[in-house]
């Protein structure tokens, strides 16, 4: 038996989605028996990097725990699937970068917890150093009263 | 794989997060202990302090005394004497007599106090041989008191161990709650919490754009040429006043330890430490009072700037009209309006919270040099406010931020250079791509 881990696979492999579109995928739980699960939270979320303290944001969050009768079966692929939102889309600042991911967490018994996460892109704005050249406006004068 | 208990975890960015676990047992501790001291000094001050005085007013017998001999008691405080009031009392319970030295509940539990002259007051009420009220202990005939009420003082010291109550039991109930949840969930029930929309002026709400600052505020205002008139990112009174403040109390202080200096040069033993120490302090004293006369210069002589625009929303990739308008009497060097694009961050560096800015986009959109303004005939100009397409909408969590604006920059003859800020909301393209 290898190690216990999360796989998560997105279906269209991870291009980048439009807000709007629909975020499909599933997850396996790979090595994990099933005595030793006690619940499973599936989330597709953001986070942000860079200079400032961490924030963090849940668009989809699913719990299924064996506590509550859940059935949770680790051979089976769990299925996950959501409308993105407009906003944030994904960014590559200088300070400030905005990562969207699923985020598969597992718990097991004895406070053990196994972590899967499969970053995705939501927009394409382009990163701060690709941004677009500055362009000068004509401006147009009116005259003053 | 499994994690087990770390100190330090994952590195995020620029950034090492530090254990959850560590953090919360911490978190629990600190509450505890504010909890268990405030429980228990909230009985404490109670037993001491509310329950004497209540017993006094709602148990005590009435009766009456003669008043045999009165004094001011003295004894040595920390800070200078102390004293309290005594009057010596005879009165009769149950056919028993007694002769007690006594006045209120506090004089009874063995209290001192500051204010002889006060003490001597309370005494002057009562003559010698007088025949007065008195309350007496029913349980207890020995304890009794010439004066009762309730004191207000008592309040504001159980504030105290009820602030560290209060302290704890919310803390203790947050991380109860916090307990064993993931930041993901923890984040979900947030959410859920805050459902509630604060639907902005174009009834745009906050679930509606998530992570985009509600912008009503730059609706508030119509404008006289184009639709909504920007406002100002720092109202210049409030800027003027906070300088002025700041350069008051840093000289104020400074003058303290100049002052000083200064009796120690007329004594004729200089302290050259304390003086090192001071030229910068002066300095930076000096540099405060010329930017607050540079910038009060500014905000009186150069005239107001209104910057009006067509639409809002705005939205990545679709133009829209802006109007600049510059009052005043003055010769203008050069006046430039560009679209600016900043980054703030704000993180922990020990104790103390800090902010970083960084400028990562600037457009010019107007440039103009050499011309003048006359009283009446503001410089007035409007042209396309093009906000790049494919670029990054506003952003606002609670530690990071990405901020558009309009800043009007102005080199004026006579004055100082200058540079106003008005915020704008950006908001995405409905398909997120660059078009």
């Amino acid at each position: 038996m290898g190690e216990p881990r999360v796989t998560i696979r997105l279906d269209g492999n991870g291009r980048a989605y439009r807000p709007g579109e629909v975020l499909a995928g599933e997850y396996r739980l790979i090595s994990i028996p099933r005595e030793d699960i006690q619940a499973v939270e599936v989330s597709i979320l953001w986070y942000t990097e860079g200079k400032g303290e961490e924030d963090l944001a849940v668009h989809d969050f699913h719990r299924l725990s064996a506590g509550d009768g859940d059935w949770i079966d680790p051979r089976e692929p769990g299925r996950f699937s959501t409308a993105l939102p407009p906003s944030p889309l994904s960014y590559q600042g200088v300070l400030v970068k905005i990562r969207w991911c699923v985020r598969v967490r597992v718990f097991l018994t004895r406070g053990r917890e196994i972590l899967g996460e499969r970053p995705f892109q939501l927009g394409e704005v382009p990163a701060v150093r690709d941004a677009p050249a500055a362009k000068e406006s004509p401006a147009v004068e009116v005259p003053s009263p | 794989m499994a994690r087990g208990f770390r100190v330090w975890q994952k590195k995020r960015g620029n950034r090492r997060t530090g254990s959850r676990k560590l953090g919360l047992a911490g978190e629990l501790l600190f509450f505890a202990v504010s909890f268990l001291l405030g429980c228990g000094g909230l009985v404490v001050l109670f037993t001491m302090l509310v329950v004497p005085e209540w017993r006094v007013n709602r148990e005590f017998v009435r009766g009456t005394c003669t008043v045999a001999d009165k004094r001011i008691a003295p004894r040595a405080g920390e800070d200078g004497p102390l004293y309290r009031p005594e009057i010596q009392i005879e009165y009769r319970v149950d056919g028993e007599s007694y002769k007690i030295w006594t006045y209120d509940i506090w004089s009874l539990s063995g209290w001192y106090s500051s204010g002889l002259e006060e003490k001597q007051a309370d005494l002057n009420r009562f003559n010698v041989g007088g025949r007065y009220e008195c309350w007496y202990d029913p349980s207890d005939p020995r304890q009794a008191v010439l004066v009762r009420g309730y004191s207000w003082w008592v309040w504001p010291v159980l504030a105290v161990p009820l602030s560290l109550l209060l302290i704890g039991g919310a803390g203790l109930t947050y991380t109860a709650w916090t307990w064993g949840k993931s930041a993901e969930r923890r984040a979900a029930l947030a959410k859920r919490a805050g459902a509630l929309d604060l639907v902005d002026g174009r009834g745009r709400s906050e679930g509606e754009f998530p992570g985009i600052p509600n912008g009503s505020k730059i609706t508030d205002s119509p404008g006289t040429t184009l639709a909504f008139r920007l406002p100002i990112a720092a109202s210049p009174a409030w800027s003027l006043l906070v300088l002025l403040v700041a350069a008051t109390v840093w000289n104020g202080i400074v003058a303290v330890f100049v002052r000083i200096a200064l009796n120690a040069y007329l004594d004729g033993k200089p302290d050259w430490l304390l003086t090192a120490f001071l030229v910068p302090c002066l300095l930076m004293g000096l540099g405060l009072v010329v930017y607050f006369f540079r910038q009060l210069l500014v905000t009186t002589g150069v005239g107001p700037t209104l910057v009006e625009i067509s639409d809002h929303p705005l939205y990545a990739g679709k133009p829209c009209r802006m109007f600049v308008s510059q009052a005043g009497r003055l010769k203008v060097k050069s006046l430039g309006v560009s679209l600016v694009c900043e980054e703030k961050a704000t993180y922990r560096q020990g104790t103390n919270t800090r902010s970083e800015s960084r400028r990562v986009y600037r457009q010019p959109l107007l440039e103009r040099t050499d011309f003048e303004i006359h009283p009446g005939a503001p410089f007035e100009s409007e042209c396309e406010l093009a906000l790049p397409a494919g670029a990054m909408h506003s952003f606002k969590s609670e530690h990071n931020e990405i901020n558009w604006k309009i800043v009007v920059r102005g080199e004026v003859a006579g004055w100082p250079k200058y540079e106003r800020s008005f915020p704008i909301v950006v908001y995405p393209c409905a398909s997120g791509k660059r078009e």
